[in-house]
């Protein structure tokens, strides 16, 4: 791959990762390392509701646990982190575990600032506010693709204004990820797919971005590799557990090179989709992958080739072939998957993608694709070939 | 004749050369957001013994005013961007892209991230005018 002469990057990726089979059941030694005593889960509703994993991460920890908060629900908003900083702090907390997807990690940390600095979670809307440490995190992924264990990133839905709210801060990086395939295993077929796929898309932005650098590149790369490997496995036998931790690992390394590198196109229509609609993220990324690899194919060529090799398809092609190519492999892979393929599958009305599209335009993620997109026509022409 | 960076004869020159822009006028049109501010981190080393803030009240591609504030009034702003002089420097020599500088942690901004985004073309458009201005650097 080649690079800009005058290329310069910060690659950040402080987290300290722990993987294995039942490494979960460690988290009381992963707390007692950092120096804390009063730790609180943070969990979601459907988990406990369905699975037992967060009693067995509460049993884990013994006396070190001060309570279980579990009102974390999908596209978590900034009135639950707000209640369960309140909780958290009533209890004296000085650790957060957070157990599930993005709902709680991301709910984990908003919790980890107002715990720390006090406060309403609007105060700390930005980039880079915070100054100093906040709250220690210790996350337990029970998905593979979110990636927010490894990422800066929290985005914490204000539900009275209807809009999603973005914080990206060094501070909130998550001190541990424990990567336990065990954690995994209860995922139905149809969310690990998609959720696979969210990771899919990371590593593939990470790779296509403005802000692509090669150390991220590395880990998008052998990424896709995994995903491409494992992916189907894990949703065929949920009980696999090699399939399991090799997506955990996979979804882990895409978090980590799209944290540094960031995200694009498929990103910014997926976040509006997801706002309008209501379309899951891993979902909505999938389905708008292909159409943003062919609108990006020209500008992309030999990073195309690169995720052809990495998909391991050997074809003989120019550069500006790859895209068209790999947006087709990518349609493959996802059908195989049993995914649905077009924006009307999931609900989203023709009629609401104008809507979208002007959405999109604010979308942080926007910023970094490799073609300038600065036109809403041009955002509803990508969206209308993937409806 | 070459201004020194920050200073209120900068500041007044930044105002003039923002409302000189036809570009900037285009790019900041739909800017109804309020006003943002530019915070200089203190370096008494180079002689900037406190924070400084570079108010800049924009609406509509126009710049309404600009002024020099403290840090306190600063943060009433709905847009706070604040970083070490280096790299205020870095953006004026335009070495530093501003919103990669964000996402970068080398710069931090208190203030709503998509609404920025939104009108990425106006700030890439106001770094043009600061390059147009003969700047004269602390410590230079």
């Amino acid at each position: 791959m080649s690079y800009d002469a005058n290329l310069n990057f910060v690659f950040w990726s402080p987290t300290r990762v722990v993987f294995g089979e039942n490494t979960a059941l460690d988290v009381a030694i992963e707390a007692e390392n950092l120096k804390c005593k009063k730790v609180l889960i943070v969990t979601d509703r459907d988990l406990i509701k369905n699975t037992d994993i967060p009693e067995k991460i509460r049993k884990a920890l013994g006396n070190l646990c001060v309570g279980v908060f579990s009102d974390v629900e999908p596209d978590s908003g900034i009135h639950i982190v707000n209640q369960g900083a309140k909780f958290g702090a009533g209890r004296g907390a000085d650790c957060l575990v957070s157990v599930g997807g993005g709902s709680a990690i991301d709910t984990a940390k908003g919790m980890a600032i107002l715990i720390k600095e006090g406060g309403r979670l609007q105060d700390y809307l930005g980039f880079q506010v915070l100054t100093r440490p906040q709250t220690p995190h210790i996350v337990i992924p029970t998905t593979a693709g979110t990636g927010s264990e490894v990422t800066y990133l929290a985005v914490i839905k204000d539900h009275q204004e209807g809009r999603k709210l973005l914080f990206g801060d060094y501070h909130i990086l998550p001190n541990v990820a424990i990567l336990d395939p065990k954690m995994t295993e209860e995922l139905p077929p149809k969310l690990t797919a998609a959720t696979g796929m969210d990771a899919m898309c990371h590593a593939i932005e990470a790779l296509h971005s403005l802000q692509r650098e090669p150390i991220a590149d590395g880990l998008a790369l052998h990424a896709v590799r995994l995903i491409k490997e494992f992916l189907p496995k894990a949703v065929e036998n949920g009980k696999d557990i090699m399939a399991r931790g090799q997506m955990l690992i996979a979804a882990n390394i895409a978090g980590s090179a799209f944290s540094n590198a960031q995200v694009g196109l498929v990103h910014a229509l997926a976040h509006s989709v997801g706002a309008i609609f209501g379309v899951h993220h891993g979902l909505a990324n999938s389905i708008l992958l292909p159409a943003c690899l062919r609108h990006n194919a020209d500008a992309c060529g030999e990073i195309y080739l690169n995720v052809l090799s990495a998909l391991r398809v050997n074809v003989e092609i120019q550069p500006h072939q790859a895209g068209d190519i790999v947006a087709d492999k990518i349609t493959e892979f996802t059908k195989k998957l049993g995914l649905p393929q077009r924006l009307r599958d999931v609900g989203v009305p023709e009629g609401g993608l104008k809507e979208c599209s002007e959405l999109a335009l604010s979308d942080g993620a926007i910023v970094y694709n490799p073609k300038s997109i600065s036109d809403a026509a041009e955002v509803l022409k990508v969206y209308q070939e993937a409806w | 004749m070459a201004f020194s960076f920050p200073s209120i004869e900068w500041v007044d020159e930044f105002k003039k050369q923002i409302n000189l822009s036809e570009d900037y006028k285009k790019a900041g049109a739909t800017w109804t957001a309020g006003p943002v501010v530019l915070v200089i981190s203190a370096k008494p080393e180079i002689g900037l013994n406190e924070d400084v803030g570079i108010w800049l009240d924009l609406h509509q591609g126009v710049c309404r005013d600009a002024k020099i504030v403290a840090v306190a009034e600063a943060q009433k702003a709905p847009f706070c961007i604040t970083g070490d002089y280096a790299r205020w420097k870095q953006v004026v020599k335009k070495e530093l892209e501003p919103v990669k500088g964000m996402m970068q942690g080398k710069l931090r901004l208190r203030g709503d991230l998509p609404t920025i985004v939104r009108h990425v073309k106006a700030a890439q458009e106001l770094v043009e005018c600061t390059t147009r201005i003969d700047t004269k650097f602390l410590g230079e």
